[in-house]
């Protein structure tokens, strides 16, 4: 399983177009399902996303957990040699995990070139026809309970599951990942086959390889799209009454050495015009906290400039930006935060001047960074094509960064910078007032 | 080698593993690039790996130059003298570091008690301009007060953050009991910052002078690349012999167990290994350090995760000249039961696996191998370690080690645990004053 929070993308700044940002990635269409391909023939391996339909938004808000807890049965399906579909593809030379979203659920599968026939296989087989015995339920249910427990222990990712929270307004598109220990015993095997069997369907579901996709054989993808059964679901419409309040602040309380502060602001969702100033005030918004964290003088980067950070999140609709500020890195935690904020407040409010080459730089050259691993590439393929039409996310990027202005870069901020969620995730003996 | 990612954090940043590594012959069963290498024009050796998908470029440094000076006196010096290198101005009036980051690049400085590497990842179009700056930094270097004065305030920040990796914390702590003598047996940074602040200009100055030369040096690239690059390499020192190989005298017979106190709990174990040399026998170690302590999937990794526990496992063969290290660390527990499910895992490996059980755990080793060196940073990486411990065509990715991974089978693996894996060194740190101190 891969948490939100470690998906979380920042980005931001300007070049002219390089030679590399041609991926020549192939986009088709086969039995209703998207297909994009991007062949490489200097990988080792081949990895493939699968993204269907059957995110959080398909829960009744009763239900927390379950989606995660239908994918996670998947894992657990007994497979080759009587051991779990996870434990057969690693015995296989391959790997197999699922992300969590609000919409969807993505399941990547990576394997050597020469296995990865084999290897995908099996997962074609689990998927199509997952094992829902009170058994694997049980396995799965554990899973993701271990998940859990891990999480409630990573400030940020409090943080961020308070603000999805109130971001979706108590629907369930903000319930939390992987459920709650709470609600998951509540699911019983029969909960995650109705639920399979209503939701795990071709619609709106898409396929992306990359690597040595040459190695699957001839129309492999073309097979994989026909794993589900054909159709297409809607999301579970969820009533719900608004949080009120005069304030945008969630407190929390974990067993944390120092409090964090995790801020979100609304941001464009990829394609749309508001992209690529975005990528660029991400990157400034960066850059300015990693020097409010630095220590100054440095040469190479510190754990402190790595406390800090601004990550843009333009695969959610609507998008959205993340800052995140550790406390520990100073002796004042509320000095630190103060001064975050205002970062913010300053941009958002005051005519910028001089140049923006600079963050355009580093923009690109993070996004290019990023973008190295085969399990990102595919991710960027498929979700650039379901919001663009086109996977050559290279491209689309840097040309963006590119034609990004200093006015538009100060448009952007006064539009998305305005109105901050702010979470705070302070130690159980802190009070807010601290 | 996977426990190079964790000993890569006795330096600054965590760097990124890597794929893909590096010969000139086609594996068997991948298709990774191919790497070529010769000799630079003023000195030193390149190797390249280009792959025309990535979207970056990594170029490293490697030199041998041992971490506390020629005399083994002066703590911290090579981590000050790497890094008051890329702080001073260049003929461009930058200096390498503000070049590298205004690329929208990444710069690393690693210091090892062996080795220093420099490393820039960037995006493709700056490449050739960040490999100039990065051979007119390293290969006449012109190291200033003011470069001095910010690589010592550089080096401070990472001593005072030392104190707070309590897996570098016990690393270190397990090196100074396995070896005899420097620069193994100490840290590259001293925990003491007192000490950094002693070095002189004239110090750094030769040292860099000595340690930084082409004919010392180890270029690796890889990524979207292609050799003309290598034209950007202007400066150098002519035709001089490397350093040889810095080898570390073990300590024998090893110490017993000991407890301290730290900040946090945690146990530390470690095994002399085999040379790099015995390229079989350090690739049944790093075939075992898979099989038990890889993140989530190792054998000993998933029983943790499966109890409970907030265990931070990390289990490694970290391949040298001579000779490698078996390490393992946990942090977050001082208890012996955890330390006791380390050794007997350990222990069981000494009889043969079962061989539908070895063939599934041999496949998965290999995929990892691929997984860990994907990037164009983890491939740079990977061959520039193996290039500068002496054995380049060994590097994991490669057909060699594939080859010889293939070749591994129960019975040997079992009898190269036997022989390796029977005598461990032990530290266990406690927190508080209960525990009276060493042992």
């Amino acid at each position: 399983m891969i948490s939100r929070a470690l998906l979380l993308v920042a980005f931001a700044l300007a070049l002219p177009l390089p030679v590399w940002a041609q991926s020549g990635a192939l986009v088709t269409h086969a039995a209703g399902v998207t297909l994009v391909s991007q062949s490489d023939s200097s990988a080792a391996l081949v990895g493939v996303e699968f993204t269907i339909a059957a995110g959080l938004d398909r829960e009744r808000l009763r239900q927390d957990g379950l989606a995660a807890l239908v994918a996670q049965s998947v894992l657990e399906t007994p497979s080759a040699g009587g051991v779990s579909l996870s434990d057969a593809i690693a015995a296989h030379g391959g790997s197999v995990a699922f992300t969590m979203e609000a919409h969807d659920v993505r399941f990547y599968v990576e394997a050597l070139a020469t296995d990865a026939p084999a290897v995908l296989a099996l997962f074609e087989r689990a998927a199509a026809s997952p094992d829902f015995s009170a058994a694997t339920v049980r396995a799965a249910r554990d899973a993701l309970m271990r998940e859990i427990a891990g999480s409630q222990q990573e400030p940020l990712q409090v943080g961020i599951e308070m603000l999805d929270f109130a971001q979706a307004n108590g629907g369930n598109s903000g319930l939390p990942l992987f459920g709650t220990p709470a609600s998951l015993v509540q699911l019983a095997p029969a909960d995650a086959s109705a639920f399979y069997r209503t939701y795990y369907r071709r619609g709106g579901s898409s396929i992306s390889a990359v690597g040595r996709v040459d190695a699957l054989g001839a129309r492999a993808l073309e097979s994989f799209a026909t794993m589900l059964p054909v159709g297409a679901t809607a999301a579970v419409k969820t009533v719900t009454t608004p949080l009120h309040g005069n304030g945008h602040e969630l407190v929390a309380r974990r067993s944390i050495s120092a409090p964090w502060l995790v801020v979100r602001y609304g941001a464009p969702s990829l394609g749309n015009a508001d992209y690529g100033p975005m990528l660029v005030l991400a990157a400034f918004l960066q850059r300015t906290l990693s020097d409010i964290g630095e220590i100054p003088g440095t040469i190479t980067p510190t754990l402190a400039s790595r406390a800090v950070g601004a990550e843009y999140n333009f695969d959610r609709v609507p998008g959205e930006l993340v800052l995140y500020v550790d406390g520990a890195i100073d002796s004042d935690p509320n000095r630190t935060f103060g001064a975050a904020l205002s970062v913010v407040n300053i941009l958002s409010a005051t005519r910028l001047q001089g140049s923006i080459a600079q963050f355009k730089t580093i923009a690109a050259g993070d996004f290019a960074t990023r973008a190295s691993t085969l399990e990102a590439r595919a991710w960027l393929g498929g979700a650039f094509t379901r919001r663009t039409g086109s996977a050559d996310y290279l491209r689309v990027t840097l040309r963006a960064i590119a034609a990004t202005t200093p006015g538009d870069l100060q448009r952007v901020a006064r539009r998305y910078l305005a109105s901050p969620t702010i979470a705070l995730v302070l130690p159980r003996t802190t009070t807010v007032q601290n | 080698m996977n426990g190079r990612a964790s000993f890569a954090r006795r330096g600054a940043l965590v760097l990124a593993l890597v794929p893909g590594m590096l010969l000139a012959i086609p594996r068997s069963t991948t298709a990774t690039p191919a790497v070529e290498s010769g000799a630079l024009a003023h000195g030193g050796t390149y190797m390249i790996a280009v792959d025309a998908a990535a979207p970056v470029a990594a170029i490293d440094l490697w030199f041998r130059a041992p971490d506390d000076g020629y005399s083994g006196e002066t703590p911290g010096l090579a981590r000050i003298a790497a890094t008051a290198a890329a702080a001073a101005k260049l003929a461009s009036g930058k200096t390498l570091a503000e070049t590298v980051t205004q690329a929208g690049g990444q710069l690393s400085i690693q210091v090892f008690p062996d080795l220093v590497t420099v490393g820039a990842i960037v995006p493709t179009l700056a490449a050739r301009r960040v490999l100039a700056s990065l051979t007119a930094a390293y290969f006449a270097p012109a190291i200033d007060a003011a470069a001095l004065h910010a690589a010592t305030s550089d080096a401070t920040v990472i001593a005072v953050q030392q104190h707070y990796e309590g897996d570098v914390l016990v690393q270190d702590l397990l090196f100074s009991r396995l070896f005899a003598s420097k620069p193994a047996n100490e840290p590259p940074v001293p925990l003491a910052i007192d000490a950094l602040s002693h070095v002189t200009l004239q110090e750094a100055s030769a040292f860099a002078q000595r340690a930084f030369r082409a004919s010392n040096a180890f270029l690796t690239v890889a990524g979207a690349v292609d050799p003309t690059i290598l034209a950007a390499v202007t400066d150098g020192n002519g035709p001089a012999p490397a350093q040889a190989p810095i080898d570390a005298i073990p300590v024998s017979p090893l110490p017993a167990p000991t407890t301290q106190e730290g900040s946090g709990p945690a146990i530390g174990i470690a095994w002399i290994g085999p040379p790099i040399s015995d390229e079989r026998a350090a690739t049944a170690l790093d075939f075992v350090a898979d099989y038990l302590f890889r993140e989530r999937v190792g054998t000993v990794s998933a029983a943790l995760d499966r109890s409970g526990t907030r265990i931070d496992l990390n289990g490694q063969f970290v391949t040298l000249h001579s000779p490698g290290v078996m390490l393992v660390t946990l942090e977050g527990t001082d208890d012996a039961s955890a330390q006791t499910q380390v050794l007997r895992a350990v222990s069981a490996l000494q009889q043969p696996m079962d061989p539908a059980a070895f063939a599934a755990a041999r496949e998965a080793f290999l995929y990892h191998l691929d997984v860990d060196t994907q990037t164009p940073g983890e491939q740079a990486d990977m061959l520039g370690w193996y290039a500068a411990e002496g054995a380049a065509s060994y590097a994991p990715g490669g057909d060699e080690y594939e080859r010889i991974t293939r070749s591994l089978d129960p019975g040997y693996v079992a009898a190269t645990v036997r022989r390796y894996l029977s005598n461990p060194t032990v530290v266990r740190i406690v927190v508080g004053s209960s525990s009276g101190g060493a042992s």
